[in-house]
């Protein structure tokens, strides 16, 4: 049973999700366990276990040098693990295999894109990458979405870093991943480009899609998340669900916890 | 199969298209070439040297000096920003990605490779007359291999604190197989004498180009993961 | 093998093969007979190519030890690989050093590009690329791999580079008579040969059980100080 939905101008075009395709195991999208990242002797993230259900947000809030990044890497296959495992959908994230890539869309803060290619070369790259047939139609319909569709001849280093966050969105959820990561994606964006973020992250909410996002954006961060976790030291040192907190409350616990009062 | 080769096109296509866009690489082996052959015209005594004797080897010379300003900035733009991050993310397999790379190189190199035949042909009064069409072959395989070693060690080099500086120190002592086949090869074209001749060496610049693209492919993925 | 039983017996195999060394050169300098063409200075022969043997042996072995880390992770491997790579630029070292002087006394010339010496210096740069890569990474993991593909190429790029090496010999020979190591010798410097090729090899292996074993308990250590961190 799959439900296609053709990209229009004004949606991601997002599909729902083929359930046959679906690993039942009550749903369970992302899992890992035990995963650890060592440097030589740092070790950057020390035994983190992680289990997410289709459609669930998590925000993960921590100070610099907690290891956000590292685990974020290790999530998205392109980082891996000094030990553990992650599974998408029940199948592993192995190095030597090739599918299970177009499962995850990744954020990253360090774009992805290449300068002198234009807006539209960069997607149209991608795409081929991911296999994706469609890319005539794909690509004028999320470069609309994103607000670009008048700069898809322009080249990516003429744009500005806004922008530029608006064409790494659209790459990332270019192939329609199940899982999405975001590296710190609100960071030196303005207010039109925040307001792309945030509605593509509610569509892909409503969608049900499983986004874990990092960021130090308290409010963004807590707007959408329905779980909530902050690390340090390469661990979460708390995690729980999103129970509505404002900000400022919000932000005393966090102190509290990476302070350790907690 | 069609997804791999539609991978590895489109790679080859990005690489070439920014190489013509920024005509970084291309414009600093260009330059090298010519002026190289300039510069070695002065460095031979022709009183004492005929041109023609020296030329197939300051040819290969050119080539490998020049060849490596390029290939040594493969990674360099992606590393930049942090592009290759995103290639190696995709579903294309690491395999791709090196043949992509090297062939993309190729073409750059190869390209070179003519120019600096043309360059030194001129500069030096060389009569390739017959063998010329055996000459260019023995520089592509020469070339291949030459690449695939210098793609896959730029790799490594790139991602050491040393960058680029490492490169010749790893890649010239593989080379001189390259090398003594490929200017034993063309001195003796240059020179007029049959292809028979030099046929066992063109096989084994061949087959050392193969080996070279092989155990690239296989090796890559070993050194770009994270 | 625990790390003490190898601790002991390369020291063993290192006595063993300094011993070696010694019946070695007595056999060399004292027992074999004297080469028609070249005279005396041909006897280093015997001590320079089984050298010249190791260091093949260790990046073949590296090689081996390199594929199977990069297949299997196992740190063991890799340390099999940094010893043997070692061991090897020790003794490609020895023939490098020895061989000009010899070649300074018994030809006149401090080099020559006779295709041993040519692939032992060649090999030589092959090993301290090995070593230039593993330590110029910030995360020691990657050095490792990356030492791994060079010691792999390397020994792919061998065959190739003797064969390129001998043929070009072949167009420039030098002033130096060419020396009698082909496949045919007479049989007690045949025996003088094989003897020693098993002595270096027992040497080698000596050394590199030695420096495994150290390497073994050297990590052992690291671990212990990082957990305890």
């Amino acid at each position: 049973m799959t439900d296609e939905v053709s990209p229009s101008a004004d949606t991601l075009g997002l599909e729902k999700i083929d359930r046959d395709e679906i690993d039942h195991s009550n749903g369970v999208v992302l899992q890992a366990e035990g995963l650890r990242r060592d440097y030589g002797s740092v070790v950057a993230v020390d035994g983190v276990d992680l289990t997410m259900e289709e459609g669930e947000f998590l925000t993960i809030f921590g100070p610099n040098g907690a290891g956000k990044s590292s685990l974020l890497g290790m999530l998205g296959g392109g980082m891996r693990p000094t030990a553990g495992t992650v599974r998408v959908r029940g199948q592993a994230l192995s190095f030597s295999e090739h599918d299970w890539q177009h499962r995850i869309g990744m954020l990253s803060h360090r774009g992805f894109l290449y300068g002198r290619l234009t807006v539209e070369e960069n997607l149209r790259f991608y795409g081929t990458l991911f296999g994706l047939r469609d890319l005539d139609e794909r690509v004028p319909a999320r470069l609309a979405r994103v607000g670009l569709a008048e700069r898809a001849r322009f080249e990516v280093r003429q744009l500005s870093h806004g922008m530029r966050q608006r064409l790494s969105l659209a790459r990332a959820l270019l192939h329609d991943p199940d899982v999405v990561l975001l590296d710190e994606p609100y960071t030196g964006l303005d207010p039109s480009a925040a307001g792309v973020l945030r509605s593509v992250l509610g569509e892909l909410r409503d969608g049900r899609r499983t986004v874990v996002m990092v960021t130090h954006n308290l409010r963004e961060g807590l707007a959408m998340a329905t779980r909530l976790a902050v690390q340090v030291s390469g661990r979460f040192a708390w995690e729980g669900s999103n129970q509505g907190l404002g900000r400022e409350e919000f932000e005393r616990h966090y102190h509290d916890v990476v302070e350790g009062r907690v | 199969m069609s997804t791999y080769l539609s991978q590895v096109w489109v790679i080859v296509w990005k690489d070439l298209v920014l190489e013509m866009r920024s005509r970084e690489r291309i414009a600093a082996m260009g330059a090298f070439a010519v002026l190289a052959g300039v510069l070695f015209n002065f460095s031979i005594d022709t009183t004492t040297t005929r041109p023609q004797d020296v030329a197939s080897g300051l040819i290969w010379m050119t080539l490998i000096f020049g060849g490596l300003l390029g290939v040594g900035r493969t990674f360099h733009l992606e590393a930049q920003d942090g592009a290759l991050q995103g290639v190696l993310m995709s579903p294309a397999p690491k395999d791709a990605v090196f043949l992509a790379k090297t062939a993309a190189n190729f073409v750059l190199l190869y390209v070179v490779s003519l120019l600096v035949l043309g360059v030194f042909g001129l500069f030096f009064g060389l009569d390739l007359g017959p063998n010329l069409g055996w000459v260019v072959v023995v520089l592509g395989l020469g070339a291949l291999g030459f690449v695939a070693l210098g793609t896959l060690f730029a790799a490594v080099s790139t991602g050491t604190n040393m960058g680029e500086t490492l490169l010749p120190v790893l890649v010239f002592p593989l080379l001189v197989p390259m090398v003594i086949y490929g200017v034993g090869t063309t001195t003796r074209l240059i020179n007029g004498r049959p292809f028979d001749e030099v046929e066992g060496n063109v096989r084994m610049l061949g087959a050392f180009a193969l080996a070279a693209v092989a155990a690239g492919a296989v090796l890559f993925r070993y050194v770009v993961e994270d | 093998m625990s790390t003490a039983g190898m601790r002991r017996g390369g020291t063993t195999l290192t006595l063993l093969g300094l011993l070696g060394l010694i019946a070695l050169y007595w056999m060399a300098f004292f027992w074999v007979p004297t080469e028609v063409n070249q005279g005396v200075v041909q006897r280093i022969f015997y001590i320079h190519v089984p050298a010249a043997w190791t260091s093949f042996l260790a990046i073949g072995f590296a090689a081996l030890a390199s594929g199977m880390y990069l297949w299997l992770r196992d740190e063991r491997l890799d340390r099999a690989a940094l010893c043997a790579v070692e061991g090897g630029l020790i003794f490609a070292t020895l023939v490098l050093t020895t061989g000009p002087l010899w070649g300074k006394i018994a030809w006149g010339t401090y080099w020559t590009w006779e295709p041993r010496l040519t692939l032992t210096l060649l090999l030589w740069f092959i090993f301290i690329g090995y070593f230039m890569v593993r330590n110029a990474t910030e995360d020691p993991e990657k050095g490792k791999r990356f030492a791994a593909v060079v010691a792999i190429v390397g020994a792919i790029d061998i065959p190739f580079i003797h064969l390129s090496v001998v043929w070009f010999r072949s167009l420039h020979p030098e002033p130096v008579v060419a020396r009698p190591d082909g496949p045919t010798l007479p049989g007690d410097m045949l025996v003088t040969l094989l003897f020693g090729v098993l002595v270096f090899t027992v040497l080698f292996f000596g050394l590199f059980l030695f420096r495994y074993a150290v390497e073994g308990l050297r990590a052992e250590a690291d671990l212990r100080a990082r957990s305890a961190a």
